[in-house]
């Protein structure tokens, strides 16, 4: 009995993966077939069996659950991260997936699955799992990852918008995402013959401001009365994707080469704006001195040398900028941002010696007063 | 193969013997300094070479030689004297004699009558100045010029890390340690251009950090120095004069300093006379137009890691005009 067992024990481990084997082959035979045939149909009109979206639904939430397991969530309930992501919103995310007064447009509403209109129904992801699927994006479903990988702190922004996205009607809602943008009717010719812009989706004054007013956040830059030559390049690389952010390359690939030379001249044009400096701080001694004498001992030059008055065009001036923005900039670069464009090679080895009571101190130039540098260009 | 091996063998052998060149060597003194330094070095070897042929000798001997040699050699009066007095006293002698040898150059600040210059490490750079009576030093970079002799006294310091100055025609290797001052006094007694190297790792671009000491005749010293004192003169050409204006605009004075003019920079090396210097960064760029504009575009490349970050955003043809009014510096 005994030895019959061992004769037969080496053969039965051979004899069951043969069985494995040759089942796994016939599986994958049958669904090649299967996909050759073209029996299945692709067609998003029909839908999915309620079986099949189920376990789709199920994979995904799990999935994201899983993936975004490792990430913290910073502070978001700061106003103007919110109004940064509700200006993106709007132009990047309304199309597909609404907004209070503005329905799912009905194109998108014919993808599979068709995207949820977030302000009516939205599932109830965690902060976490909401920044990880607007990072990534969700396979076969048509959400795409955000364009700058890298670039956390402008997907912080829209998430921040999204915790706020429920409780808003579409009044607040237009306010928060359009800010001083007053959408111009079109006559009857305009709207046959022009390329309309709808609900002023690419309009720049909606973060940037336009004549008369600034930006509608702090953590977005003032473009008044910079040089021209500075915010073409700007644009430039944002479109060729060299610098990289999810809210102004889409923007920027979309302008033509005059479209950047009318735009940079519309904003280089503008009397300059002040940011509403925070009353009542008063500029620190640190933030003079690296402005104007730079810390040599630390291998840091004076800030005024490439952004002062008589600085080159290439470069932008800092007199009146959001602190906010220039903090986040200069954060950007002493993390290690990747970003391959010509005045961030000179800026970020700069940053990287930069403490962070240093990079507070750049809220100095918040308070100077700024002056237009691309109406003397 | 087996003819071919004993050549293998040689020539790996004598491959250190590419270190006895001309350039940059020990074996080749310019100056009393070294040449204490290469005869202490000499005596060493020979000192050296004797012990191990009267080792080999012994062990000939053990070997081979007659019963009585073998128990000379293995007995205890022997080994007391060849192998404990003999290395003792030896070792001390030597070490006293190198001490000895070596004790002028290090010895602290000098007097009057030498030429004081102080150089400071930079990573990865030397800040090199010459102390005026009055007013404020010449500031020169990573080329040092000293007559012929004239005992030169440097005041050795580190602005970071410690790098260590050595310039192995002239003299012995000191370092360059933060927080304190260390000395060396070298003369040249002819000219030429002796190339040093930092001879301890500072990080980085280490390897790069070279140096150029220029020894001249008093004369054509005392004509470089008074052209270093003056300020830099004002560019003759339009396209020199539009680089100067470029260079003041694109913040390069944040860092360089060019005498007579806005730019007052600490953090680089002073540029008043960029043009006079035999090389750009160190060695790796000849100082002509070309060799500025690719260094001011390409430093990363040309000295990977320096501090000096890339600047691209010039045309080409306002880069030329920087190169061009650099150049001019003269």
């Amino acid at each position: 009995m005994r030895s019959e067992m061992s004769k037969r024990w080496p053969r039965r481990p051979a004899r069951i993966a043969g069985w494995l084997l040759s089942g796994v082959g016939g599986l994958a035979a049958a669904l090649f077939l299967f996909a050759w045939s073209g029996i299945y149909n692709v067609a998003a009109s029909s839908g999915h069996w309620t079986i099949v979206d189920w376990f789709l639904a199920f994979g995904m939430r799990n999935s994201v659950s899983l993936r975004s397991n490792a990430i913290t969530a910073p502070a978001l309930d700061d106003p103007d991260l919110i109004r940064l992501g509700a200006a993106h919103f709007h132009g990047g995310c309304a199309f597909c997936h609404g907004a209070p007064g503005i329905p799912v447009s009905p194109i998108a509403r014919q993808m599979l699955p068709s995207p949820p209109d977030l302000a009516t129904s939205m599932r109830p992801w965690k902060d976490e799992e909401l920044f990880w699927i607007v990072r990534h994006g969700i396979k076969y479903t048509g959400m795409p990852g955000w364009v700058a990988l890298e670039r956390a702190d402008e997907i912080w922004a829209v998430i921040a918008f999204l915790k706020r996205l429920p409780a808003l009607d579409a009044k607040n809602y237009r306010a928060l995402a359009l800010g001083d943008v007053e959408l111009v009717g079109q006559s009857g010719e305009e709207l046959a013959t022009v390329e309309s812009n709808p609900q002023g989706a690419g309009a720049c004054a909606r973060c940037h401001g336009a004549e008369g007013s600034g930006p509608a956040s702090d953590l977005v830059p003032i473009l008044h009365g910079q040089p021209t030559e500075f915010l073409m390049a700007a644009l430039r690389e944002y479109a060729e994707g060299s610098r990289p952010s999810g809210i102004m390359q889409p923007l920027a690939a979309d302008l033509g080469v005059q479209d950047i030379e009318r735009l940079a001249a519309y904003y280089a044009n503008l009397v300059p704006k002040q940011a509403p400096s925070t009353a009542g701080t008063r500029p620190s001694e640190r933030g003079r001195a690296l402005a104007t004498e730079g810390d040599p001992a630390n291998g840091i030059p004076a800030c005024n040398a490439c952004h002062g008055r008589d600085s080159l065009a290439r470069y932008p001036r800092l007199a009146g900028q959001n602190a906010a923005y220039m903090a986040g900039q200069l954060r950007l670069w002493a993390a290690g941002h990747h970003s391959s464009t010509s005045g961030a090679a000179i800026m970020a080895p700069i940053a990287r010696r930069l403490s962070e009571t240093d990079i507070a101190a750049a809220a100095y130039f918040e308070a100077l007063a700024s002056e237009s540098a691309g109406a003397r260009r | 193969m087996s003819a071919a091996r004993p050549c293998l063998y040689l020539a790996v052998a004598a491959s250190p013997l590419a270190g006895c060149g001309e350039h940059q060597s020990v074996l080749n003194p310019a100056g009393p300094e070294a040449l204490r330094l290469a005869q202490l070095t000499w005596l060493l070897f020979g000192f050296g070479a004797a012990v191990l042929g009267i080792v080999i000798l012994a062990a000939v001997a053990a070997v081979r030689g007659s019963e009585r040699v073998r128990a000379e050699l293995a007995s205890a009066r022997t080994v007391a004297w060849a192998g404990i007095v003999f290395p003792s006293v030896a070792l001390t002698g030597l070490l006293g004699y190198g001490v000895w040898v070596t004790r002028a150059s290090i010895a602290g600040p000098g007097d009057e009558s030498m030429l004081r210059i102080a150089v400071t490490g930079e990573q990865w750079w030397w800040r090199v100045h010459y102390p005026q009576s009055a007013g404020p030093p010449i500031a020169v970079a990573n080329e040092i010029r000293i007559p012929t002799g004239r005992p030169v006294l440097f005041e050795l310091r580190s602005a970071d890390v410690i790098h260590s100055f050595w310039v192995p025609n002239l003299g012995g290797k000191v370092d360059m340690i933060p927080g304190r001052t260390t000395f060396l006094r070298l003369r040249a007694d002819r000219t030429g251009v002796f190339r040093g190297q930092c001879a301890e790792y500072c990080g980085g671009p280490h390897a790069l950090m070279a140096l150029e000491v220029v020894a001249m005749s008093a004369t054509d010293f005392d004509a470089w120095l008074h052209n270093q004192r003056a300020p830099a003169a004002d560019p003759e050409f339009t396209i020199a004069r539009r680089g100067r204006e470029l260079f003041l605009a694109a913040g390069c004075g944040a860092c360089h300093a060019v005498r007579g003019t806005a730019a007052a920079g600490m953090i680089g090396p002073d540029l008043t006379h960029l043009g006079s210097r035999r090389s750009v960064g160190i060695d790796t760029v000849a100082t002509s137009e070309a060799g500025i504009a690719h260094f001011i575009s390409e430093g990363q490349h040309i000295k990977p890691g320096n501090r000096m970050p890339p600047f691209r955003i010039f045309a080409p043809e306002d880069l030329n005009a920087v190169a061009a009014y650099l150049a001019g510096l003269r």
